[in-house]
């Protein structure tokens, strides 16, 4: 069993020695694949390493949450910069996973909006969950405009498809049961808004007949034609639109989420990450540039006005469409999460 | 982990008997390789998942125990998981017997081609077969298209996110599993002892009832089993296919590791899990015994 331990040792030795030496001048950032991994390295990842010199190793990854846990258990941190969304961000920060951010260095003419500037995240695209729906399996000369729409079936009849979570569910439940966006986190900080909103949920459940997990789910059942109407997210309703699928997303009622990009404890690579997010996601051009492929901005107000009109109006921070929408409390959700799992679970086997 | 030789292997039993006679020290060194494999990557970090579920951050804890016994819904759901994998089960067995039955019959040369259809599915993932079932049974797929076409019924009819859509497509997966488990024991029964059966005068169905059945039994436990084990696991089908009240306790085990991120409750779940599977798997042998053997000893 000693020979054993002594070979493991020596082999992650050696794998160890490979991995510092060649992590001399690079940072490694971990995002998702698939096409967004290739406009990453098209916008930000190859002028970088032209301007700085140094290196960008992306890797696909997903689960972060679990990921970012098991690195800072190991104390192995692969990574240098990685995403957390609006509802793993409060988790990450309050388990002590990331590094906290010197905004001095970050954006030293202060430029950033006073929401970017986040304490341990750079608030790096944003997104909203809409409803999308078909327009040729609507009622003849009738569109869905709010969520009380989405819930009358009388009006608005066929299959639904939701997210199967509380997170945002609730939410939009409580906005067709009337209750103003302002006032969305107040309610459902009570007992009484949760049931409120559950009771509402009732109503709709025997008209969703699939409840969703994947991000791509949504997309595939509206353009197969197995629900008429889904929640999805406005970047993936525009690549359905590219594709002639005839589906239109409702801004009134949507959740805005703010995704940061974040530096984990212990990261290796800190003052690289520092030059690559001033290259990147706070250079308003290049997210500007970076929008123009995938409809997920920054929070800098400077980078619509780099964008064509039209362009800018497709844009969740678009400012009319921030008024149509409510911004998403991933903090609120943070400490509620696993009781209200729990409540999901339970409701959904009713 | 679950076939022991008796109902696992297949093999007779006088062969079996030679087969120990001949492991000795050399034989232990040829198995070293896979022990050492199995120890450090499956029975090490197992241990340390359950290890999980008592030993948090505090020292030892019954929370996570507690809370995921106590707690009915994980119950319900741990039914459910149960409900649909037997039912997975038992038309694996139903669809599968046969099938190798006749496999069984066939000439070596036929039997190979034959085998090679059955192991076709292998080659494509489950992901993809899940969206294929997707398709096939969509409001806009080809059997509502049938259906509508004859004129059976007006509107489409909701096929799929329903317990027959998952169980239709774990069938499906887990059937070569079961073919090839029934197969490989039906060839090892000596066509001969049917031939004598039917020369004593017995008809076909009785020389198949009291002699090729009871001894193809071992095969029928350990598909069932094998099956079971894996049809317990499923949660991509599931998740596809199955509509709210399809959840099954891996898709709940997934939530707490990916989303809330409660590792020990998560590992709670999964020994929950393990210890359904557990408890089945007897009872699969005794009730899939009884059914098969039941008809009467073979008389050597």
């Amino acid at each position: 069993m000693k020979t054993i331990k002594y070979l493991i040792a020596a082999a992650a030795g050696v794998v160890g020695l490979t991995a510092a030496s060649a992590r001399a001048q690079e940072v490694v950032v971990a995002g998702a694949g698939g096409v967004l991994a290739q406009v990453t390295k098209d916008v930000f990842e190859t002028p970088f390493t032209a301007k700085t010199g140094i290196k960008v190793r992306a890797v696909a990854a997903d689960n972060y949450l679990a990921r970012m846990k098991a690195m800072q258990q190991t104390g192995n941190i692969e990574w240098d910069l990685t995403e957390a969304t609006p509802e793993t961000y409060p988790v990450m920060v309050k388990n002590g996973w990331l590094e906290p951010l010197d905004w001095s260095k970050l954006d030293p003419k202060n430029e950033q909006p006073a929401s970017a500037r986040a304490t341990h995240g750079v608030a790096s695209a944003v997104y909203s969950t809409v409803l999308a729906f078909r327009t040729d399996k609507l009622p003849a000369g009738k569109t869905m405009a709010s969520w009380a729409d989405f819930w009358d079936v009388k009006t608005f009849p066929g299959p639904r498809s939701l997210q199967d979570t509380p997170v945002r569910n609730l939410e939009f439940a409580l906005l067709a049961d009337g209750v103003p966006p302002g006032d969305l986190y107040k309610v459902l900080a009570t007992a009484d808004g949760v049931d409120r909103a559950f009771r509402k949920l009732d109503a709709i459940k025997p008209h969703v007949t699939t409840w969703w997990k994947g991000a791509a789910q949504p997309i595939q059942l509206l353009a197969s034609g197995e629900v008429n109407y889904a929640t999805t997210f406005n970047g993936r309703v525009s690549a359905l639109q590219a594709d002639k699928v005839p589906v239109e997303m409702m801004w009134n009622g949507g959740s805005l989420n703010v995704q940061y990009v974040v530096i984990p404890k212990g990261a290796k690579n800190v003052a690289n990450a520092y030059e690559y997010l001033k290259a990147t996601y706070l250079d308003p051009e290049r997210d500007a540039e970076f929008t123009k492929k995938i409809k997920y901005p920054n929070l800098d107000p400077r980078t619509l006005k780099h964008l064509p009109e039209d362009l800018g109006r497709a844009m969740p921070t678009h400012p009319d469409n921030v008024k149509a929408q409510f911004t998403f409390d991933g903090g609120f959700w943070s400490e509620r999460l696993e009781a209200m799992q729990e409540r999901w679970a339970k409701w959904l086997l009713q | 982990m679950a076939q022991d030789d008796e109902a696992g292997t297949g093999v007779p039993a006088s062969r079996r008997r030679g087969n120990r006679r001949s492991v000795g020290q050399p034989g232990l060194l040829l198995v070293a390789p896979a022990l050492v494999l199995i120890v450090l990557f499956f029975v090490v970090p197992a241990a340390q998942v359950f290890v999980t579920a008592v030993w948090g951050g505090d020292g030892f804890t019954l929370t996570h125990l507690h809370r995921a016994v106590a707690e009915p819904v994980y119950g319900r759901v741990l039914w459910r998981t149960v409900e649909i994998s037997l039912i997975a089960t038992l038309a694996c067995l139903l669809v599968g017997y046969p099938v190798a039955y006749y496999l069984a019959q066939q000439p070596e040369r036929t039997r190979q081609r034959l085998l090679f259809l059955v192991l076709v599915p292998f080659w494509m993932s489950i992901l993809v077969r899940s969206f294929a079932w997707m398709a096939v049974l969509g409001r806009q797929g080809p059997v509502n298209g049938f259906l509508q076409w004859t004129g059976l019924t007006d509107a489409p009819v909701q096929l799929l996110f329903t317990t027959g859509a998952v169980a239709l497509a774990m069938v499906q997966i887990l059937l070569p599993f079961m073919i090839l488990t029934c197969l490989n024991v039906m060839l090892a029964i000596d066509p001969n002892l049917t031939r004598a059966a039917r020369a004593h005068g017995a008809t076909p169905l009785t020389a198949f009832l009291r002699v090729f059945l009871p001894l193809s039994a071992p095969g029928v436990m350990a598909g069932a089993v094998l099956v079971l084990i894996l049809a317990m696991g499923f949660f991509v089908t599931p998740l596809l296919l199955g509509g709210p009240r399809n959840q099954m306790l891996g898709n709940l085990i997934v939530t707490q590791i990916g989303d809330t991120v409660n590792w020990g409750f998560a590992a709670a779940l999964a020994l929950l899990l393990l210890l359904a599977t557990l408890v089945l798997i007897p009872l699969t042998r005794l009730v899939v015994g009884r059914g098969a053997g039941s008809t009467g000893r073979v008389a050597p």
